[in-house]
């Protein structure tokens, strides 16, 4: 059997020294043998797949040669990675396509063969599938290789398109006529059928394609949206208050507000959006900021064991913002701490300030910041509120409840 | 003696701010502006306080802190960073950091920490004393080294007063001991912090910043 030898040797004329003949591991339908060839020659892979197809036809030769290179090729991965496919002048690809007619036609001669009704209409579609999926398979992996920056200009082009056609078309004029067995269908269903297939393969690869720059496309507006959102927190949030900063004049001002831009920066950063009040932390730290922004004062929100808060735990937490509030506006310190625990089963709040602190006998009744938010409240949830303070001393709330629904 | 300290950050802005502010009360030998540099410069120098940012182009504070610990174990260090996710903090501390403060700390809080990292003494911040807390409950998996990986209820209750905002003097006052006991019981919790078996501590870390 000569014909590997000759197809070898026509690969060899034309492109001199070409990349080594081996079966490719990267690109491959069943084995890689045809894949490989075609790197050899210089041809797409498509239509090497199509001459294996209609050597397949002729007497079987095609799956034998399939074999025979399976069995001999080497695979890539044992050899270096496939240099990119050398293109093929019009020149030797029509050489290629007259030595490929001579082998059928010998083979025809030797007998080898099926008969002339399959091989030709078979030569004739597999070659005409091959014109028009070549592009598409082409553009489909360049598609993949730089799935950001697709153009969606590549559509095959026109020639192409119909000389694939008409090749299929006459191939399966040849076949319908010849082939008995479509008698049976009614003609319409079959005209049908045909169509549709045809259709299929024409505008496969174009769907395909215009499939996977819709994706890149959504892609690409996701990421710019995502730009835009930045770029728009940004504005409204940092270079807003840098703005604010630099017409300020007043130090502290200056310093709250760089703070209340800090936390809310870096929750927008950590919190990945999430600004619910869902968990201890963020509920003591959400209510922590808006103080600080109200009234120049920092807090400092400190959580150990951080968890879920239930509706009693809720309660806790306003009460610790009154708490909170009230030592930023009353007790004139530079600062507050807010220190929290939580177990499973408990919540222990701390708010601690070093100010003036009170005499908390001295508290008048109708104060209802300490007596109705804080104390109140915490008894109302079946929780306990300590208040420690010494005129001079500083203050300190001490929040705690346990039980359900904390 | 007046200590004398290096700085390392790669913010030129915020490395001539804390020049600035403590070039009065310290001896200021030098600084750096990235790591490489800083590790010459800190072999030659040899500060007593090495003032490091933690995040750095060329490998961050804690390359430098580990270099610098295996060649001069007597140079200390206190992290200064604007980073306070518990990952960084606590890399910081097990890699041999005597303190980690954030850099919205106060000029004289800043000084105060130095004096206390010169001392061979451990600064704990609110945030750093709630972290380690949080990172040694009983809810972590339980090790092979009780002894090391627990903190004693005494030690507990000290970093609750800090994290509570107390600075050592008051949390002496309020728990009847003396400074120096603070002292001691922070060092003993920052010497279980960077020789705790615990692996865990660092994943607990990182997953504690997503929740």
């Amino acid at each position: 059997m000569e014909s590997p030898a000759a197809i070898e040797n026509i690969g060899d004329e034309p492109s001199g020294r070409g990349p080594k003949l081996v079966r490719r591991t990267d690109d491959r339908v069943v084995a890689g043998v045809a894949a490989g060839i075609a790197l050899r020659l210089g041809i797409a892979p498509v239509y090497a797949r199509a001459a294996f197809v209609v050597l397949a036809f002729a007497g079987g030769v095609g799956v034998v040669l399939y074999g025979v290179g399976w069995a001999l090729l080497p695979d890539d991965r044992t050899t270096e990675p496939p240099p990119p496919p050398q293109p093929i002048s019009g020149r030797q690809l029509a050489g290629l396509a007259l030595a490929f007619v001579g082998i059928l036609l010998f083979l025809d001669v030797i007998g080898l063969w099926f008969g002339d009704v399959v091989v030709w209409p078979v030569a004739l579609v597999s070659f005409g599938v091959a014109a028009i999926w070549d592009r598409g398979n082409y553009d489909y992996q360049t598609a993949l290789t730089q799935i950001a920056g697709t153009d969606s200009t590549t559509r095959p082009s026109r020639s192409r398109v119909i000389v694939g056609g008409l090749l299929m078309f006459a191939g399966a004029l040849v076949l319908f006529n010849a082939v008995d067995a479509f008698s049976g269908l009614g003609p319409a269903a079959i005209a049908v059928a045909l169509t549709t297939i045809g259709f299929l393969l024409i505008f496969g690869p174009w769907v395909w394609r215009l499939a996977g720059d819709l994706n890149a496309e959504r892609r690409e507006r996701i990421r710019s949206e995502e730009r835009a959102e930045v770029a728009a927190h940004l504005h409204d949030s940092v270079l807003q208050t840098l703005a604010l900063i630099q017409r300020s004049t007043d130090s502290k001002k200056m310093v709250t507000l760089a703070r209340a831009q800090e936390r809310e920066l870096r929750a927008w950063l950590y919190a990945s959006g999430e600004t619910s009040d869902a968990s201890l932390e963020a509920a003591l730290q959400n209510a922590a900021s808006r103080i600080e922004a109200d009234h120049d004062v920092p807090l400092e929100v400190v959580v150990v064991g951080d968890r879920a808060i239930g509706t009693r735990g809720a309660a806790l937490v306003q009460a610790a913002t009154e708490a909170m509030t009230n030592a930023v506006r009353h007790s004139g310190a530079n600062r507050v701490s807010v220190y929290a625990e939580a177990t499973d089963e408990t919540i222990d709040v701390w708010i601690s300030d070093q100010g003036s602190g009170f005499d908390i006998d001295e508290v008048p009744e109708e104060r209802l910041g300490i007596s109705e938010s804080i104390v109140g409240r915490m008894q109302r949830h079946r929780g306990t509120a300590e208040i420690n303070s010494k005129p001079g001393e500083g203050t300190e709330v001490h929040l705690h409840m346990t039980g359900e629904g904390t | 003696m007046t200590i004398s300290v290096f700085l390392v950050d790669d913010h030129e802005l915020f490395l001539s701010g804390v020049r600035a502010e403590l070039d009065d009360r310290f001896d200021v030998v030098g600084w750096a502006t990235d790591v490489d540099k800083a590790i010459d410069a800190i072999r030659k120098a040899r500060p007593d306080v090495v003032l490091v940012d933690v995040h750095m182009p060329g490998g961050g504070g804690l390359t430098v802190v580990k270099n610098i610990t295996e060649t001069n174990p007597e140079v200390r260090f206190l992290a200064l960073s604007v980073s306070d996710a518990p990952e960084d903090v606590i890399a910081m501390i097990r890699g041999g950091a005597r303190g980690y403060v954030t850099k919205s700390i106060s000029p004289e809080q800043l000084a105060a920490a130095i004096d206390r990292i010169a001392a061979d003494d451990a600064v704990f911040s609110p945030r750093l004393a709630g972290f380690v807390l949080d990172a040694f409950t009983e809810t972590m998996p339980v090790e092979h080294d009780p002894d090391l990986d627990q903190l004693t209820p005494r030690e507990q209750e000290v970093l609750r007063q800090i994290a509570r905002g107390y600075s050592y003097k008051q949390v002496a006052t309020r728990l009847s001991i003396s400074v120096k006991t603070v002292e001691s019981h922070v060092s003993a919790v920052l010497r279980k912090l960077q020789l705790s078996s615990r692996h865990e501590l660092t994943r607990w870390a990182t997953e504690r910043r997503i929740v």
